[in-house]
């Protein structure tokens, strides 16, 4: 089970740098990286995304770990591709599969942009606390008050979801790990014991994080927190 | 249902769609098989409405994609628009059908959603995200075929779930006079 907090404490220019700023700049590098696809685009991008890595000092290991979650995928994408992309020039011919030199270069290309745009993200997690991110989304979305976005709620939202994360992770072991000492342990008796069992754990999660969010909604209003349907204006704000 | 706590409801959802993924990885191929990301979105949309459906469909992959790494950011938009299409339908249509039979309300809403959110997701792999290379055999061997057990777990659970959170007093009976 993997830990639902990212963030690695170290003083980087990426660490200190707002929350908002860097959600703009990932938001664009994942735009160009996207776009770029010639070989020497490609190493322009790995080349800036390496630079990034190394200015934030979360460490290689950390910025790639998701990479190696994401090794068989990456595998699949590479091979699918080889093998299917094209059927022009075959290297290799097995039935409808024929590998060629094109679909290996979509693949390495594809496999690339993927591997620097999850690195990018991995490096957003590790940099920003999920506080910031929820400052960060209240500040971007602070515009889309004036179309009628219920911006309040929508950050509220975020806020509330970052803190559940990791409350419900451990609820959910402990709720695992319950079931475990009556039934067995569900991963090593197979895919439908395990899904027999997957089914009975759902429940009580549910009702349990239902209960909370029951309770936290009722301090919250008990406290005068109101949720207003229509965006607040901006002299609406400023009232004591 | 207070917006306060129709808030807080959505944002548990999303945490759900968030935890559940990485609580229950032990099973084989968890993520595209088991699906487990949708059942809080589903169950969201059913109890919560609409607006709260659609919201918890955001959030639950941007936030687990920004924390975990899954899905990865390329599945990332597809993968929103699916969870948000599951949201929004299955919310809108458990506000209009009403049998009168609480199961039968559910299952109405949870089968229209899972159709409708496949068919979005097809159309939008055809027309945008894989313009081109993606076919009506590839649509139906990743949104039925390897999706099987989890289309099944999805009808197992989902309905007992609202059904188990109305009992508990947790959200608004849907038939208060029927107690």
């Amino acid at each position: 089970m993997r830990s639902a907090s990212a963030y690695v404490w170290a003083d980087s220019p990426l660490h200190r740098m707002p929350a908002s700023a860097k959600f703009a700049g990932f938001a664009t590098a994942v735009v160009l990286v996207v776009l770029a696809s010639t070989p020497d685009q490609l190493a322009v991008a790995t080349a800036a995304v390496v630079a990034l890595v190394a200015v934030s000092r979360v460490g290689w290991a950390r910025a790639g770990h998701a990479l190696w979650g994401l090794r068989w995928f990456l595998l699949a994408v590479l091979v699918l591709n080889a093998v299917f992309f094209s059927s022009a020039d075959p290297v290799l011919e097995l039935g409808p599969a024929r590998l060629t030199w094109e679909g290996v270069a979509q693949g390495v290309r594809v496999v690339v942009r993927t591997a620097l745009i999850v690195v990018l993200g991995s490096l957003l997690t590790a940099t920003t606390r999920p506080q910031q991110i929820t400052d960060g989304v209240r500040t971007l979305l602070r515009p889309l008050a004036r179309l009628g976005v219920p911006t309040e709620a929508a950050a509220l939202a975020v806020g509330v979801t970052m803190q559940f994360v990791p409350t419900l992770l451990r609820e959910s072991r402990l709720l695992a790990r319950a079931q475990a000492l009556r039934c067995g342990d569900f991963a090593a008796c197979g895919i439908m014991h395990g899904a027999v069992s997957y089914v009975r754990l759902l429940v009580p999660v549910f009702v349990s994080a239902f209960r909370r969010a029951d309770e936290l909604s009722a301090a919250m209003e008990a406290r005068g927190y109101r949720v207003s349907s229509r965006p607040a204006r901006p002299r609406e704000r400023k009232r004591p | 249902m207070t917006p306060v706590k129709r808030v807080v409801i959505t944002a548990t959802c999303a945490a759900l769609g968030i935890v559940l993924p990485m609580a229950f990885h032990a099973l084989p191929g968890a993520g595209n098989v088991w699906l487990p990301m949708h059942i809080p979105v589903l169950v969201c949309g059913l109890v919560a409405g609409p607006a709260s459906g659609l919201a918890a469909g955001l959030l639950a992959p941007v936030l687990s994609s920004l924390l975990t790494g899954m899905p990865p950011a390329p599945l990332l938009p597809s993968m929103t628009f699916e969870l948000m299409t599951y949201g929004l339908v299955s919310g809108l249509l458990c506000a209009r059908v009403r049998t009168g039979r609480l199961a039968l309300d559910l299952y109405v809403s949870l089968v229209g959603a899972m159709i409708c959110g496949r068919l979005v997701s097809g159309a939008l792999q055809a027309l945008i995200f894989s313009a081109g290379s993606y076919s009506l055999a590839a649509w139906v061997t990743g949104s039925f075929v390897t999706a099987l057990p989890g289309i099944v777990l999805q009808l197992v659970v989902v309905v007992p779930v609202a059904a188990a959170l109305e009992r508990a007093g947790l959200v608004e009976p849907r038939y208060p006079d029927a107690r």
